[in-house]
C-alpha cells in the first residue's frame, strides 16, 4: 500500500485539472542521509531492512492520467557525477541531509551548494528534509539552515522540514509544502 | 551561496529586533525568525515536535573524541539504543558493549573497536589500521585503509575509496549480546558478511578480501585487560559460543551436496536452529549461509515447488529460518537429524541429493530479492 504517494497523488491531480501531467521528485543528499528510508516511508512499506543504493530506486504511480515518479540516487562520492543524468524534468528537488553527521555538514553544504548553480535544476522548489532528529546528537533545522546560509537562496522557493524518516514524523508535513509549491510543467 | 559550516564564513549579526513588550511578543518574535529562517514562503509558526521537547543531552556522551592509548567505551546498559559517535582516537581498545541507533568513526588509526548491535549504520571514514567486531544493519565505509572486519550485517556491506579491507564471519559473545541484538531489531541469520560491494573497484587489484578461515578473533581484537572497567564483562570469540552462528558465506564450498533446513516459525526456533547447527557441525557438516525472512502465501509455491502443499499454514505465523548444510552425505544426515530431534517440529528438509541444490537456489534467491529494495 503507497498511502503516502496516493494521498500526494490524488491531492496533486486535484490541485492541477489538466490531465496526462507527469510529476517528478528527484531526491539526492550524501550516502547514509536516510534517502531510501524517506522513499520507502513515503511508501508506507518496511523501513527496518534496508540496503545502502547502489544505484538508484524509483517509486511510480499514476491515477487518471497523472503519473508520479519518485526517484532516489544513491548518494556515495563516486557516484555524484551521475546525478546530473537525472536533473531533466524534475519539479521538486527533496535534499536530505543526516542531521546528526556534524562531521559531515560543510560536505553536504558544498553539494547542495554546487546543486543550486546547476541550469537543469534552475527556479525547481528545493525541500530539505533535516532527517535523523530521532537521534541525540541531531542539530535543530533552524541551525542547519543558518549554517548552509539557506537565506541567500534566492531564485527559488524552499523550506527546511525536521524529520524523522525511520519514524515518518515530520515527513507528512515536508510532502504538504511539497504539493503547495509544486509547479507542474505542461508536456 | 556562501561558505557552509566553514570556519571562514561569519554570519551577519542579525538586525536587532524591537524590545518586546510582553513574554507572549517575545514569543511571537521568536517564531517569526523561526519561520524566516526555515522557508521563504509564507507559512504557519512551525510546529512542534517530540524532537523539541524530549529532554536536551550533552552530545559528549555519546561520542569518544581524541583519546589515546586508552581502553574505553560503554558497558552494557549504558548506551541503551542511543546514537555512537568515536573520532580522533589513537591506538585505543573500544568495547560499545551496548545496542545502539547509528555509530560513525572518523580519523581513528590502530584501534581495536568492539562494537555491539546497531540499529542502523555503522559508517567508517579516514580510518587506518582498525581490527573490530561488529554487528550492524549497514556497514559503510570511505578512505579508509587495511582494516580487519569480523562482521554481522544485514544489508550488503559496501565500501568506497578503500584499500587492504579484510572481512571475516562475527564471532563474539557476552551475557547480554542476544538480547541487544533483539533490541536492535537484528536477527542473528541475516548475515552478509562476505559479499561485499566497493564502489571505486581498481582494475588489476582487490581492495577487500576475506579473513583466513581459522583466523582467531582474540588474536587480532583482544579482550579488555583486566584493570579495565570491562573486567566484570565474560566475553568469549569462540566459534561455538558466538551468538552469530559461523557461516561461510562466499567462501569455495569443500563438496557439490548442500541440503536447504527450514524451520517454520514457533516458540523455540532459534533454539532449534542452533541445536541442527551444532549437531551439524559436529558431524563435520559446513553452514554455508542462513536467513530468517518472511514468506507470502505466493512464495511458497515458488520456493518449495512440489513440496509446497501443506506448507502455506506455517508460513503466517512469523519468518521462516532457513539454513544451507554442506558437506558430502549431508542431506541423508539431514533427514536422520529432523525426525531424531525435530519430530515435532515443522519443518522443511531437501529430499534428495540431486534435487537439493534447486532447493537452495529457489530459497536464497527469493530471499534476497525480498530483502533488497
Amino acid at each position: 500500500m503507497c498511502d503516502a504517494l496516493q494521498g500526494l497523488l490524488s491531492i496533486l491531480r486535484r490541485l492541477k485539472h489538466s490531465p496526462d501531467q507527469e510529476v517528478r521528485l528527484l531526491l539526492l543528499g550524501l550516502d547514509n542521509a536516510g534517502k531510501t528510508t524517506l522513499l520507502k516511508q513515503l511508501a508506507s512499506e518496511d523501513v527496518s531492512h534496508i540496503t545502502p543504493t547502489q544505484g538508484f530506486n524509483i517509486k511510480s504511480m499514476q491515477s487518471q492520467g497523472f503519473k508520479l515518479n519518485v526517484w532516489d540516487i544513491g548518494g556515495q562520492r563516486k557516484i555524484r557525477p551521475y546525478w546530473r543524468n537525472y536533473f531533466e524534468n524534475t519539479d521538486v528537488l527533496i535534499y536530505v541531509i543526516d542531521s546528526s553527521d556534524r562531521k559531515r555538514f560543510e560536505e553536504t553544504g558544498q553539494e547542495l551548494a554546487e546543486l543550486m548553480e546547476e541550469e537543469k535544476l534552475s527556479m525547481v522548489p528545493l525541500l530539505i528534509f533535516a532527517n535523523k532528529q530521532d537521534l541525540m546528537t541531531a542539530a535543530p533545522a533552524s541551525e542547519l539552515a543558518e549554517g548552509l546560509n539557506l537565506h541567500t537562496i534566492r531564485d527559488r522557493v524552499w523550506q527546511i522540514q525536521a524529520c524523522s524518516a525511520i519514524t515518518a514524523e515530520g515527513v507528512q508535513d515536508g510532502m504538504t509544502w511539497v504539493c503547495k509549491n509544486i509547479a507542474v510543467r505542461k508536456k | 551561496m556562501g561558505c557552509w559550516f566553514s570556519k571562514k564564513s561569519k554570519r551577519k549579526s542579525p538586525e536587532k529586533e524591537p524590545t518586546p513588550k510582553t513574554v507572549e511578543d517575545k514569543a511571537n518574535s521568536s517564531n517569526a525568525n523561526n519561520i524566516d529562517l526555515c522557508s521563504n514562503t509564507t507559512e504557519d509558526p512551525p510546529k512542534q515536535y517530540s524532537w523539541d521537547k524530549r529532554e536536551k543531552v550533552d552530545p559528549k556522551d555519546f561520542m569518544l573524541t581524541g583519546l589515546k592509548d586508552a581502553t574505553v567505551g560503554r558497558l552494557p546498559g549504558k548506551l541503551n539504543g542511543q546514537q555512537f559517535v568515536i573520532q580522533d582516537c589513537d591506538n585505543c581498545k573500544i568495547f560499545v558493549l551496548d545496542h545502539s541507533a547509528t555509530i560513525t568513526i572518523d580519523d581513528c588509526t590502530n584501534c581495536c573497536i568492539v562494537m555491539g548491535p546497531v540499529k542502523g549504520s555503522v559508517f567508517f571514514r579516514d580510518c587506518k589500521d582498525i581490527k573490530c567486531v561488529v554487528a550492524c544493519q549497514q556497514f559503510r565505509t570511505r578512505d579508509c585503509q587495511k582494516m580487519e572486519v569480523f562482521l554481522c550485517c544485514a544489508t550488503q556491506p559496501i565500501i568506497e575509496a578503500s584499500t587492504g579491507m579484510k572481512f571475516g564471519c562475527f564471532q563474539y559473545y557476552y551475557p547480554e549480546l542476544a538480547f541487544h541484538f533483539k533490541d536492535a531489531g537484528l536477527s542473528i541469520f541475516n548475515n552478509n558478511w562476505s559479499n561485499v560491494h566497493d564502489f571505486t573497484p581498481v582494475s588489476g587489484e582487490t581492495n577487500w578480501s576475506l579473513l583466513p578461515e581459522d583466523t582467531v578473533v582474540l588474536d587480532h581484537v583482544p579482550a579488555p585487560d583486566l584493570e579495565s572497567e570491562f573486567k566484570s564483562v565474560r566475553i568469549s570469540a569462540e566459534a561455538s559460543r558466538s551468538i552469530v552462528p559461523m557461516t561461510k558465506g562466499g567462501r569455495r564450498k569443500e563438496s557439490d551436496e548442500s541440503c536447504l533446513f527450514v524451520f517454520f516459525s514457533g516458540d523455540y526456533t532459534t533454539a532449534n536452529a542452533r541445536k541442527l547447527i551444532d549437531e551439524a557441525s559436529g558431524k563435520g557438516f559446513v553452514l554455508i549461509q542462513t536467513k530468517e525472512v518472511s514468506m507470502r502465501p505466493e512464495d511458497v509455491s515458488r520456493v518449495f515447488q512440489n513440496d509446497a502443499e501443506g506448507l502455506l499454514e506455517w508460513i503466517t505465523n512469523g519468518p521462516v529460518t532457513a539454513l544451507e548444510l554442506n558437506g558430502d552425505g549431508v542431506v541423508e544426515a539431514c533427514k536422520s537429524m529432523a525426525s531424531d530431534m525435530f519430530s515435532g517440529t515443522k519443518v522443511f528438509v531437501s529430499d534428495n541429493r540431486n534435487t537439493s541444490s534447486r532447493d537452495v537456489d529457489n530459497f536464497f534467491n527469493f530471499a534476497d530479492m525480498q530483502m533488497g529494495l
